[in-house]
């Protein structure tokens, strides 16, 4: 027997480890017109049936609303499927209830969620968990691909699980809570300092571009490289690495600078500037 | 190559594309992950994770972020490294290969993500018509089926039929071509920081990007030193800032 999270509706724990499980598939019908909202309907729509179980109208105009575009960060997207489920069971039992208000809330959260999903996930725990990965398999160490699925899997498991139990148990109060506190962006920017600090240490440690030009006046070699590292250690490759963040921030589209990279780097290459 | 393990290189193009349609990003798509499966497959796992690992660190900053699809580096990444393999040759080769694959691959995702908002009209009216969740979760389940098919058979014809072709091209690669691919092997992964960069920095946070490259490129300290400072610092940031904000609040309080 499944212990019972909402007595009213039937929701028992196996209907959440459904959510759980089906939130892993968000992006499996992505598209540029509703993005990932199919995913997000797939993911809870045995439990809206539940909720609409005998309202059929109801029921169907709840689907079309999660039918609309949604699109985030996948790992805390559990959070937003327990808060709009706490919602639609407040729009159930409250004929007053703003429907309008569940989407407004889906998509406030679509903004900041992703913007600290992407800098958790893409920025910190993929590069740690790559970094670890690489570190074992740059020498043929089979343990790498484990040690970076794991990793990374660890906290995107648990991030989802409580994600979806706080969501749905605390509802709308949490993140209006968080963020007139202004712990939540606090807590954002001192991540950064880490993640930010991780980058230059990369960045000096991992890229290795170095010139093998030797000019040879009046019978002395002069190695372009050894004055180099007098000025700075890896000022290649930090010069490299702020020119194309230059452009980036010009909104250079990336195509375009890969395949200038590509131009650049080959005939840099050829000409023996670079190694 | 047998037709057996293009078939199963052909599997793991489609494993790496459909981690992030339906097993939520767990990063099988990671070059160091293909790598390992591919060198598996073909029979020198060791080449194959060490051949990895270098495609990992050109495309460390390959991040799919908001609508539009990243580089395809699950199907690159197998490309790449299989090619490599079969032909005995290193990083260039797989690179060579790797890298332009993993850009038309996204073009390919790119049209496929279009097209696929034509079913989600069909949706709209099952859900009109009621009781058809099963069809509803078929459209979305074969969405991702669609994606597996295309990205595998696309690889094995690749790594099977293209083997000869392949080889013919490694083997009459002048000199040239090599030093020069090794310039841009050397250039692309600035790309990937440069990217992250992007994600993360806000002009208050200059300061930590310096000393994390100072730390390193003077004093030569590892990753891990470096993370354990700066976690230390960004910790004694937090105390600073959230005892300003308490401060500034209780000072408000009393002046009420």
């Amino acid at each position: 027997m499944s212990e019972i999270v909402n007595a009213k509706y039937g929701i028992t724990k196996k209907d959440m480890r459904q959510i759980y499980w089906r939130s892993f598939t968000l992006l499996g019908s992505f598209n540029f017109e509703t993005m990932e909202g199919l995913g997000f309907l797939y993911a809870i729509q045995p439990t809206l049936r539940k909720i609409y179980a005998d309202d059929e109208d109801g029921y169907k105009a709840a689907c079309h609303r999660h039918m609309a575009a949604f699109n985030m960060t996948v790992a805390p997207s559990p959070l937003v499927m327990g808060i709009t489920l706490a919602m639609e069971q407040m729009a159930k039992e409250n004929e007053n209830f703003d429907v309008t208000s569940i989407n407004a809330v889906k998509v406030s959260l679509m903004g900041p969620l992703s913007g600290i999903g992407d800098t958790f996930f893409w920025g910190i725990f993929r590069v740690i968990a790559c970094a670890l990965g690489v570190s074992f398999a740059s020498y043929g160490n089979p343990l790498g691909p484990f040690v970076l699925l794991l990793a990374f899997n660890i906290p995107n498991f648990l991030t989802r699980y409580y994600g979806l139990k706080v969501g749905y148990s605390n509802g709308t109060t949490l993140l209006t809570s968080l963020q007139k506190s202004g712990a939540m962006q606090l807590f954002t920017y001192c991540a950064g300092i880490v993640g930010v600090a991780a980058v230059g240490c990369m960045v000096a440690s991992w890229i290795g571009i170095t010139s093998p030009l030797a000019f040879e006046i009046s019978g002395n070699v002069i190695e372009v490289q050894s004055y180099l590292d007098e000025i700075c250690p890896e000022l290649l490759s930090l010069i490299a690495t702020l020119i194309i963040y230059a452009c980036l921030k010009k909104k250079i589209k990336i195509t375009r600078i890969i395949l200038a990279i590509i131009a650049v780097g080959f005939v840099l290459g050829v000409t023996g500037v670079i190694a | 190559m047998t037709i057996l393990q293009a078939f199963l290189v052909g599997c793991v193009s489609g494993l790496s594309v459909i981690e992030g349609k339906i097993f939520g990003e767990c990063k099988l798509r990671e070059p160091v992950v293909t790598g390992f499966l591919v060198g598996l497959i073909l029979g020198d796992m060791k080449q194959g994770l060490i051949i990895g690992a270098s495609l990992q660190l050109i495309w460390m900053g390959a991040v799919a972020i908001g609508p539009t699809p990243g580089l395809d580096i699950g199907t690159g990444g197998t490309i790449g490294t299989a090619v490599a393999l079969m032909t005995n040759s290193g990083i260039e080769v797989a690179m060579a290969f790797g890298v332009p694959v993993s850009i038309l691959m996204q073009f390919l995702d790119t049209l496929i993500d279009t097209a696929y908002s034509g079913p989600m009209h069909y949706v709209e009216k099952l859900i009109d018509l009621g009781n058809q969740e099963k069809k509803i979760a078929w459209v979305h389940h074969l969405c991702t089926i669609i994606y597996f098919v295309s990205h595998a058979v696309l690889t094995f014809v690749v790594v099977f039929f293209g083997n000869s072709m392949i080889e013919a091209i490694v083997t009459n690669m002048p000199a040239w071509m090599n030093t020069g691919l090794g310039g841009v092997a050397k250039l692309l992964p600035a790309l990937g920081f440069a990217l992250l960069l992007h994600l993360l920095l806000e002009f208050d946070l200059i300061p930590y990007f310096i000393l994390g490259f100072c730390l390193a490129a003077y004093l030569k300290l590892s990753m891990v030193a470096v993370a354990a400072i700066t976690i230390a610092l960004a910790w004694i940031m937090f105390q600073i800032k959230s005892s300003q904000k308490t401060a500034v609040e209780t000072e408000s309080e009393e002046e009420l």
